[in-house]
C-alpha cells in the first residue's frame, strides 16, 4: 500500500518570483525546442533521394539513441538516472510506451509524405497539439481555473498556428503529391493521434518528479526497440543488413539529423515540465517555421516561385509567429498550478512516491539532504563511446554536391548556439537541470 | 527476506500501472497505430 502523501504536500501555489521563472523557463524552453527540432532536417536534406525511407528513419533513431544516452551522461551523469528510477520505478514502462508510439507515429509520417506529400500530411499531423491540450485538460488539470482569455490565448493560438502550418506547408511543397490516397490522410492523422497522445506519458512522468534526462534515456530503448522491429519485419534483416552497408557514406548525416533532434526534444521535455503540455507542444511545433527557414536561406528551396507562393510564406510565418505569441503571453496562472499540484498529489498517492520528492522536483529543485548529481567513469565511457562511433562515422561520410549558402547556415547555426546558451545557462542556474 | 520485499514493491507498481486508466488510453492508440500501419503496407 502507498504511503498518504497528500498529508504532507500543500497544495495551493503562490504567484512567487519562483513559479514565474519557471513559467519563463518553460517558454523560453519551447522555443530553444522548436528552433533545435527545426534544425534536425538540415542535416537530412543533405542525403540523396533512393534510401528507403524506413532505413532513413532507423539510422535517425540509432543517432538519436546514441544522443540520449551520452547527453545526459554528460550532464548530470547516469547516477542521477539510477536514483530517478529507485524512486519511480513505474516511470519506466511509461518512458518504453512512449518511445514506441514515436517509433510507429514516425513511420506513418513516411508513408504520409509518400502517399499525399508533405503539404497535406504536415498540417494534418501537427493537430497533434490540439490533441495534447485535450489529454491537458482531462487528465493533469491544464487549462483549469485560468479565465476565458487564457484558454482562448492557448486554444486560439494553436488553431492559428495549425492554419500557418497549412499555409507554410503548401508553399513549401516543390510539386504536388505522389498520389491523393485516404490511406495517406489516415497515415497523417495516425502520426497525430500518436505524437499527441506520447504527451501523456511524458507529463505523467514530470508531475511524478521524474528528471527529463532520466526519462530520455528509457524512452530511447522504446523508440529502437521499435524502430528495430518494424524495419526488419518491412524489410527483412538480409536486405537491412546489405541496406545499411550500401548507405554507410551517408549515416554520419542521418545521425547527425537525430543527434540534433534530441537536443530539441530535451528542451522539449523541460517546456512540458514547466508550463505542461497544453503550452509546450505548440510551442515546440514551431520547429515547421525553423525549418522552413533552414529550406529557403540555406538549400535555396522556393528560388525563382512565383510572389503568390512568397506571401503564402510570409503570412503563414506571420500566422505561426502570431500563435506562438499568444500561446507564450498565456502562461498558467497560480490557480491553475494549484490544480497541476492536485493532479501530483494523485500520482505521488497512487505510485507511492515521496511528496517532498515531487514537490521539490516540480518547484525544479533538489530534495534537502539529496546527493549530488556526479559523473562516473562509466559516464565517461558513454560520451567517448558515443563520440567515437560519430568520429568513425563522420570518417566514411562523403560530402554531398549540392549548393548550399554558406552564410544563412551560419547565421542560423549561430542562433541555434544562441539558444543553447541562453536556455541551457537559465535551466541550470534556475533548476541545475532538475 | 528483502528478495521477497523487492518483488513486493514491483508487483505493487506495476500493479498501480495496469489499473492506471491514463496508462490504457496509450496502449490503445498504440495498438490502433499499429493496426493502421499494417493496413497500409
Amino acid at each position: 500500500m502507498p504511503p498518504d502523501s497528500s498529508s504532507q504536500f500543500q497544495p495551493a501555489i503562490q504567484d512567487t518570483p519562483r513559479s514565474r521563472r519557471l513559467q519563463l523557463l518553460g517558454i523560453l524552453s519551447g522555443f530553444a525546442a522548436g528552433a533545435w527540432l527545426g534544425a534536425a532536417e538540415a542535416p537530412t536534406k543533405l542525403v540523396s533521394i533512393g534510401i528507403s525511407p524506413m532505413v532513413i528513419s532507423l539510422i535517425m533513431v540509432i543517432g538519436v539513441f546514441l544522443a540520449r544516452w551520452s547527453l545526459p551522461a554528460l550532464i548530470l551523469g547516469t547516477s542521477s538516472v539510477r536514483a530517478d528510477v529507485r524512486r519511480a520505478p513505474h516511470l519506466v514502462i511509461w518512458a518504453l510506451l512512449a518511445g514506441c508510439l514515436w517509433a510507429v507515429a514516425n513511420t506513418l509520417t513516411i508513408y504520409a509524405i509518400r502517399d499525399i506529400g508533405l503539404s497535406i500530411a504536415f498540417p494534418l499531423w501537427n493537430s497533434n497539439s490540439l490533441l495534447g491540450i485535450l489529454w491537458g485538460f482531462l487528465f493533469f488539470n491544464e487549462l483549469r481555473q485560468v479565465g476565458w482569455r487564457r484558454r482562448a490565448g492557448v486554444l486560439g493560438g494553436a488553431l492559428v498556428m495549425c492554419t500557418g502550418a497549412t499555409l507554410l506547408a503548401v508553399a513549401s511543397s516543390g510539386h504536388g503529391p505522389a498520389a491523393h490516397s485516404l490511406r495517406g490522410v489516415w497515415a497523417a492523422l495516425g502520426a497525430g493521434i500518436l505524437w499527441g497522445t506520447m504527451y501523456i506519458p511524458y507529463r505523467k512522468a514530470y508531475l511524478t518528479g521524474m528528471n527529463p534526462l532520466s526519462f530520455v534515456t528509457f524512452f530511447s530503448f522504446g523508440e529502437l526497440g521499435m524502430m528495430s522491429i518494424l524495419s526488419v519485419s518491412s524489410l527483412g534483416f538480409a536486405p537491412l543488413w546489405q541496406a545499411l552497408l550500401t548507405t554507410r557514406s551517408v549515416i554520419f548525416w542521418l545521425m547527425l539529423g537525430g543527434f540534433v533532434w534530441v537536443i530539441g526534444d530535451i528542451f522539449q521535455q523541460y517546456a512540458a515540465k514547466y508550463v505542461g503540455i497544453s503550452r509546450g507542444i505548440p510551442l515546440s511545433n514551431s520547429n515547421q517555421l525553423w525549418g522552413l527557414l533552414w529550406g529557403i536561406l540555406v538549400f535555396g528551396e522556393l528560388h525563382g516561385r512565383s510572389s503568390s507562393i512568397y506571401l503564402e510564406v510570409i503570412g503563414g510565418s506571420l500566422l505561426m509567429m502570431l500563435g506562438v505569441g499568444a500561446i507564450a503571453f498565456s502562461s498558467a496562472t497560480s490557480q491553475e498550478q494549484t490544480r497541476w499540484k492536485e493532479a501530483a498529489i494523485r500520482e505521488s498517492d497512487r505510485y507511492g512516491v515521496a511528496a517532498d520528492f515531487v514537490e521539490a522536483r516540480m518547484d525544479g529543485r533538489q530534495l534537502l539532504g539529496e546527493e549530488e548529481p556526479s559523473r562516473s567513469a562509466l559516464d565517461w565511457l558513454l560520451v567517448i563511446a558515443a563520440t567515437s562511433v560519430f568520429v568513425i562515422f563522420g570518417a566514411m561520410a562523403r560530402v554531398p554536391q549540392m549548393s548550399l549558402h554558406w552564410g544563412p547556415a551560419a547565421l542560423l547555426t549561430a542562433v541555434l548556439f544562441l539558444f543553447l546558451i541562453i536556455c541551457g545557462l537559465a535551466l541550470w542556474r534556475t533548476t541545475r537541470f532538475n | 527476506m528483502e528478495h521477497n520485499q523487492k518483488t513486493n514493491m514491483a508487483r505493487n507498481w506495476m500493479g498501480s500501472v495496469l489499473s492506471d486508466i491514463h496508462f490504457w488510453v496509450p496502449v490503445a492508440v498504440l495498438m490502433g497505430g499499429l493496426l493502421l500501419l499494417r493496413f497500409i503496407r
